[in-house]
Formats: C-alpha cells, structure tokens, sequence
C-alpha cells in the first residue's frame, strides 16, 4: 500500500489540532464572504494573504482553500432568499430556489443545497485521491478548439433554462452574447463599444450584470407590486427538506457531482458550465419537467452538488500542474510562492505533506460546514420574514457595497443600477434573466476561444474536426440539436393529430423553422 | 408591529456589518497640503493596477509589509484593475501630490501599450514623480518537451510558427515578435488570458511556442515538461543558467517587465526623497527578497530619474524595432 501511506500520512497533518482549527477558521470565513453578494473568495483570500505570511504554508492552505469552498456554500444562501447571486455558479439555483423560497420552501432549498453541497464537495474529494494523477491530463487537453465547442453546447443549454418560450431564452441569449463583447479585443486589444470610456475597456464584470438582472431587477419588480398593496411576508414553512424531497434529488445529486468533478477540472468556466449542464440534465432526466423555474427541488439539488464538486476538483491543475483554474486558485498561487513553494507537477513528490494535508483537509471542512449551515438555516430563512420596506433598501445597501469590492469602483455601481432597470423592465415583458446572464459568462469564452483556434487552425473550419475532443463535442452538439428537432417535430405531430385527424402531417414549414431555431446560436458565432 | 424583532436576525445584521468592514477598509487620502517636514503623518495607500493574486500585487504586498517600518506608518494595498493599469494610474495621478497615495506601475503601459492600443488620453510620463525602481521579470521563450524545435535554429525550420502569448500587447507578445521577426520566420500569435492559459496551451502542444514570465514557466521546466528556447534578458539568469539569451543567440531582443512606485507629478523633494530611501531599505529587507527569489523576479535598483530614462528608452527602442521589421501588434488578426 505503497500509494496510500502518504494519503494516511496526511489525515496526521489534518488532525494537528491547530490545522484543525485554522480549517475551521477558514470554512466559517468562506461562508460569510459567500453569504455576501459582490465580495468573492478570491478577494478574500487577497486580504487574508498578509496574515498568512507567518503561519505554516500547509495550515495556510487549509485555511484559504477553507475559505474558498466554503464561499460556495454561503453563496447559495442569497441565490435562495434574494435571488442575488454573488457567483456565476450559483445564478442557476437563484432560478429553482428563490421560486422555492416564495413558496415558503426556502429552509427545503437551502438543505438541500447543503447536503448537495456536502456530497459533490465529497465525492470529488475521493475522487481526487484516487484519480488526480490520471485526469490532469485532461485540463491540458482542452485548448481553444475544445472550449468553442463546450461553450457552444453550453449556450445551446442555455435555452433549456427559461421556462417561456425558446424564442424569448435565444433573444435574451443573443443579448447576453452582445453584452460579452463589450471590452477590449481578447486577441488585438482594440477597444470595442466602449464609447470611450476606460471604465468598459475590461468590459462588464459578471457579478455585475447578475446582480443587477437578478437582484435589483427583482427588487424594483417587487416594490411596484408594494405600492399596490402590501404583500404578506413569505411564510417560512418548513425548515428542513422532507423525506420527499431528499428521495426526489438524490439522483440528482449523483449526476450533479460527477458532471461537476469532471468539468471542475476544466481552467476557466467549469464550475459555471457544471452548474448550467447538471441543471440542463436535471430538467431532460426528470419526468415532469414543466415544474422546473417554477420550484423544482432538483433544479437546486443538481447545480449545487456540481458547482461544490467542481471547486475541489478545481484545485487539480493547481496541486498537481502548477495550473490555477480560476481567479481564486490564481491567487492561491501566489500564497504558494510567498511560502516559498512554487506549484508544479513535482509537488505531490516533493510536498506530500501540503499536497495530501490540503486535500484530506476538504473532508473535515465540509463535514464542518454542513454541520454549520443545516442548523443556521433556520436563522437565515427569517430574512424573509423582513417586511420588503425594510429589506429591499437593506439588499440594495449590501448589493452596492458588494459591486463596490469586485473593482473599488463607483462606476460599477451605476452600471448596477442601470442594469438592475433592465432587469426590471424584462421582467415586466415577461423575459427571464437566467438565459441573458450565462450567455454572457459564455459569450466571453466562445469568442476568444473561436478566434484562437481560428489562429492555430490557420483560419480553416475543418480544423475542428481534426481534434478528438473538439470534434466529439461537436457531434454531441449536431445530435442534441437533430434530437431536439425530432422531439419537436414528433410533439407537433402528435398534437396536430389529436387535434385534428383530417389534416395530413405533412406541413413540414413551422418544424423547419424550428429547427433553424435551435442551430441558431451556433450561427450566432460564426 | 415587529421589525427586525427576533434576536437572531439581529445577529446575521451583526455578522453581515462585521464582514463589511473586512471588505471595506482602506483607506482614502483626504485634504493633502501640509508640509513635507513630518511626513508622514497617517497610513499611505499603494495602489496595485491590477487583481489580487498577480505578480504586481505578490511584489506590492510584500514591499508595504517591510516598509512599515522605516517608514513609521502603517500602509495599505488598494487593488484597482483595468485598462492594463490606466484606471488606477488615473486615479491616483490626478490626486494631491502629497504622498499618501502611491501606485505601482507596469512598464508595459507605456512602452509596449502605444504599440497596440491608440489612446490620445493615455497616461504621459510627465503625470508622474517617480519614485524607486522596484522588480524586472523576464521572459523565457518554450515549447513542449516533445517538440521537434530544440533549438531557436529550428524556429526557421519549422516554416511557420504559432506563438503562444499571455494577452494583446504583452511583453510576452512584444518579445516574440521581434524575435521571429528577426528570423524572418512567419508566426501567428495566439493571445490567451493571461500566464495560466498560456502554459496549458503549451504544455497540451495547442501551440507550438509560447514566451512565458520565468515564474510561470519555471516548475514545469524543471520537471522536463517545457524546453527552454532562449530567455529575453540581457544577461543569463540565475535560475535558468542553461539558457542562452537570444542577444547570444544573435537577436538582439531585449524584453521585460518592469516594476515601479509612482507618485502623482509635483510631489515635493523630501516627500520623494523621504519615501524613496524609505522604500530602498524595505527592498533590502530579508523578507522582500525571500519573495523576489521565491518568484525568480529580479532586482530593479532604480532611482526615480533612472527610472525615467528606462521607460522612455524601452518605449522608443520597442517603437523603432517593431517599425524596422514591420512587425505590427495590432493588426495580427
């Protein structure tokens, strides 16, 4: 068992009582930071980096990494109950879980979402003992090629996520797609729809454009319905999720990991594209899926067993390539080097210790998280018992204070604001936010991707076939969009019959359209 | 009736007010005008242009937790990205000239940045007082361990050559260009997001070459999966010994980083010099160089008119080379 003593070796690093309790320390901080929109785990971290100097760089990275999966849980709280989301992964849940919450189920939500948090985070963690080695491979096998297509079979899902019509989710999409170009060039730097100002040249952060469609678009739909007359308070309900509701998300709760694992591992938007795909396979797995958008218990089941699956995996490329999947394992780089301990793939062999004591460290943590966040849950749903007078200038206060931290900029406030009328104004006209918000986060990384490989391929399209990946996603995609098309066309038919048994089913015109419909997006880009 | 009644919704206001003042302490430079003679008299604020997590901010944090001291103020970091590091330059160049409000500034803004970007509002030199040299990171030009190129010879070789670079009008772009321009040898660049994404497209073979800074690139050389070309430097380095310079090499491409605390133009003399040895001694401390080493970043002894010269040498000389060998950063589409 040559393999697993240095695991074993670790769980002795882990039970060191001071690595105990900065591991604590961490976990409880990540969950406050997540619990506020705008101020991320990377920041954080950013802040604390200082205190870190002096400590022990394993109890330092316990502590950080804490800090960082712990922001996933805190995160879901303000998705549920403010349907606020502070991060890209969690905008799917604001969508389940906050109808849930208006239904009285937000204590229902949030456990579920703990324990889905608590088992994604888990069994990504076995997962990353047992496989690390053997997956790493595959965040570099992912290069422009295979991004283009996984950002176009995720924008194709992105259609999947309102619960209107798929015209309306493309139109909000397409939108969201204009909105991502916004900023200079990714490859030539020239500065586009800027209208010359150096605040857009980096074009829109997300927190921003979610929480200002989400958030405060919600705010000023409710308040307008305030004036009318008051509503009642959101009953509370039950606080915990019942039996029922844990026997309908556990199949849910499986798949979400492992999409979540596998796209975790991906540098750039795999938490994001976990949490969209595990809600896309939730919404094909289920049999009634009319309920999704309107409080369906998987759609927060799915996504957040995905989204915490996807930040441990995500510290794969970081321990064993050196690689930082995302801004917060960037910055967790750097607390590395001011350790003195550069990340790379000799780090396993050279610091088994910091490697096996860090990872072995996210059980304790999020065993010390869900035991932290079921009781609290019963603290947290009384926000909703907050009369809107007093919480919707409250949220508006936390969320402008939020946007504030991404950049410590007072533009960003008034572009909150700007798009929060947006929001407000779509909601009015019946347009969902959900569609608009992760074609944005997508847009961004299927221009630059597409345009890369367009270099590397030497501008020749057929260059996408001649990588295995690349051209295995895109089947996926030229199948989900045939599928999807004979699904239409066969539920029009079956209609049409129903309706009326004289006419022959031959009128091929409204399923062609409706197929252009779907290929649509993918021209979009071209 | 009861508002914010129950004892525990008083406590999550209590925690979200405590998190709140976590984010939100820094701190802002108020009226100035009072004279250098006692400066300083409250923290002074360090402006890094860009994320948390990146060299910049890894160098800054460093030098304000030695700097303290000799100062006999505490400090604070402020990070304020954007616009390559135009939105804090702005911001804090146009502020009082009194001191309290530094930033730290990339060489790239004003030597590599008009090569790419046209910008008729960009900062001018003449906006700053500068104030101490401060860290030169160097480029380092890979492939793949299992690459036919071994040599930079074999870049002719290879015909035409997909560069890997950390965005549009890096040091990073700047250095290959002139590099294959040199050659003679056709390359496409291929900008990514920065040091990360770079390294996997070149470590996954998406690229063939890739110029890195020598932190970035440093741990997978060592464990054989990159191949060390040519470094950008003037001398060899002392971490990568076994790499030749491209000047040796017959290419005359000399490209880095550099590093610098500005302050906002007309800061008196005392002040300046007051910060500058102050700095100077923070810079030599143990801590700060355990740092630098750490991230095989070199030294930058400058002092502010050395400075000067440098930006102005390295923005006419990188101008000159790229008009020579029309090697065009914006037009690589």
């Amino acid at each position: 068992m040559d393999f697993l003593s240095p695991v074993l070796d670790g769980f002795g690093v882990v039970f060191q009582p001071d690595n105990l309790l900065y591991c604590l320390l961490g976990v409880t901080l990540g969950m406050l930071v997540g619990v506020l929109p705008g101020l991320g785990p990377a920041a954080t971290i950013a802040i604390l980096l200082p205190i870190t100097y002096n400590i022990e760089p394993t109890s330092a990275i316990i502590m950080l990494a804490g800090i960082f999966y712990g922001a996933q849980y805190g995160g879901t709280i303000t998705s549920v109950l403010l349907r606020l989301p502070g991060e890209a992964s969690s905008v799917v849940t604001a969508i389940d879980g906050h109808e849930l919450a208006r239904q009285g189920r937000a204590g229902a939500a949030l456990g579920i979402a703990a324990i889905g948090s608590f088992i994604g985070g888990t069994i990504s963690i076995v997962a990353l003992t047992f496989v690390a080695p053997l997956v790493s491979g595959f965040a570099i096998d992912f290069g422009p090629a295979e991004y283009t297509m996984l950002a176009l079979l995720g924008i194709l899902l992105v259609t999947t996520l309102g619960t209107g019509s798929i015209l309306k989710s493309l139109v909000m999409a397409t939108l969201g797609l204009l909105l991502a170009t916004i900023g200079q060039d990714p490859l030539l730097g020239t500065a586009r729809l800027t209208f010359g100002s150096d605040q857009l040249l980096d074009g829109i952060d997300f927190v921003i454009v979610a929480m200002g469609l989400f958030g405060v678009g919600e705010i000023l739909y409710n308040l307008e319905s305030l004036r009318k007359k008051t509503p009642p308070a959101a009953k509370v309900g039950s606080v915990y999720p019942t039996r029922k509701d844990l026997s309908e998300s556990k199949g849910a709760i499986a798949r979400g990991s492992f999409s979540g694992f596998l796209l975790g591992i991906l540098p750039g938007g795999g938490a994001t594209m976990s949490s969209m795909v595990a809600y896309a396979v939730e919404k094909k797995a289920t049999k009634r899926p009319e309920r999704f958008g309107k409080g369906a218990i998987q759609g927060v089941a799915g996504p957040e067993s995905a989204n915490n699956a996807a930040a441990t995996s995500s510290f794969i490329p970081l321990l064993s390539l050196g690689i930082p999947a995302n801004a917060t394992m960037a910055i967790m780089f750097g607390a590395l080097m001011l350790q003195g301990i550069t990340p790379g793939p000799l780090l396993v062999d050279e610091e088994p210790q910091l490697f096996w004591g860090v990872v072995n460290s996210m059980y304790v943590g999020n065993l010390l998280l869900l035991a932290m966040s079921l009781p609290l849950i019963g603290i947290f749903v009384r926000i909703l018992k907050v009369r809107a007078a007093i919480l919707a200038p409250l949220t508006i206060l936390i969320t402008m204070i939020g946007v504030y931290t991404v950049r410590n900029n007072v533009f960003d406030m008034f572009l909150v604001l700007a798009l929060g009328v947006l929001g407000y104004l779509m909601k009015k006209v019946g347009f969902e936010p959900g569609p608009l918000v992760l074609a944005f986060v997508l847009g961004g990384i299927l221009e630059s991707a597409f345009r890369r490989s367009m270099r590397t391929f030497d501008g020749e399209l057929t260059g996408f076939l001649g990588e295995p990946i690349a051209a295995t996603l895109f089947g996926a995609i030229v199948l989900l969009v045939v599928l999807s098309a004979v699904r239409a066309l066969r539920t029009r038919k079956k209609a049409k019959n129903n309706k009326e048994n004289d006419v022959p089913p031959a009128e091929r015109r409204p399923e062609d359209r409706d197929e252009q419909r779907d290929r649509d997006p993918a021209e979009h880009v071209r | 009736m009861r508002i914010l009644s129950s004892r525990s919704t008083r406590g999550a206001a209590l925690l979200a007010a405590a998190a709140l003042v976590l984010s939100a302490c820094s701190v802002q430079g108020g009226s100035g005008g009072e004279g250098g003679g006692d400066y300083p008299t409250r923290a002074v604020e360090f402006t890094v242009p860009t994320e948390p997590g990146g060299s910049t901010d890894l160098i800054t944090r460093a030098l304000t937790k030695s700097l303290e001291e000799p100062l006999g103020q505490s400090t604070v970091v402020v990070n304020k990205p954007g616009a390559n590091g135009k939105i804090a330059g702005k911001d804090v160049f146009s502020s009082n000239p009194d001191g309290y409000r530094l930033a730290v500034m990339p060489q790239s803004l004003f030597a590599v940045g008009p090569l790419v970007l046209d910008d008729p509002d960009a900062i001018q030199l003449e906006d700053m007082t500068f104030i101490k040299g401060l860290a030169v990171e160097d480029y380092v030009m890979v492939v793949p361990a299992d690459s036919p190129i071994k040599s930079v010879e074999d870049l002719k070789k290879a015909g035409s050559v997909k560069y890997g670079t950390t965005g549009a009008g890096t040091g990073s772009q700047l250095a290959q260009a002139l590099l294959l321009g040199l050659q003679k040898v056709r390359g496409t660049a291929v900008p990514f997001d920065g040091g990360g994404p770079t390294l996997t497209a070149v470590l996954g073979g998406k690229v063939d070459a890739a110029g890195l800074q020598i932190a970035e690139a440093y741990e997978q050389i060592r464990a054989g999966e990159l191949r060390a070309l040519a470094v950008f430097s003037e001398k060899r380095l002392e971490a990568l010994p076994d790499v030749p310079t491209a000047t040796e090499l017959g290419y005359d491409v000399v490209v880095d980083q550099r590093r610098f605390v500005a302050a906002p133009a007309g800061l008196p003399d005392d002040v300046r010099d007051k910060l500058a040895s102050a700095i100077d001694e923070a810079t030599r401390s143990a801590e700060y160089t355990k740092v630098l080493e750490d991230s095989y970043i070199g030294r930058w002894d400058a002092d502010g008119q050395a400075v000067g010269e440098q930006l102005r040498k390295a923005r006419d000389q990188f101008k000159t080379m790229t008009t020579e060998l029309g090697v065009n950063l914006k037009g690589q589409s």
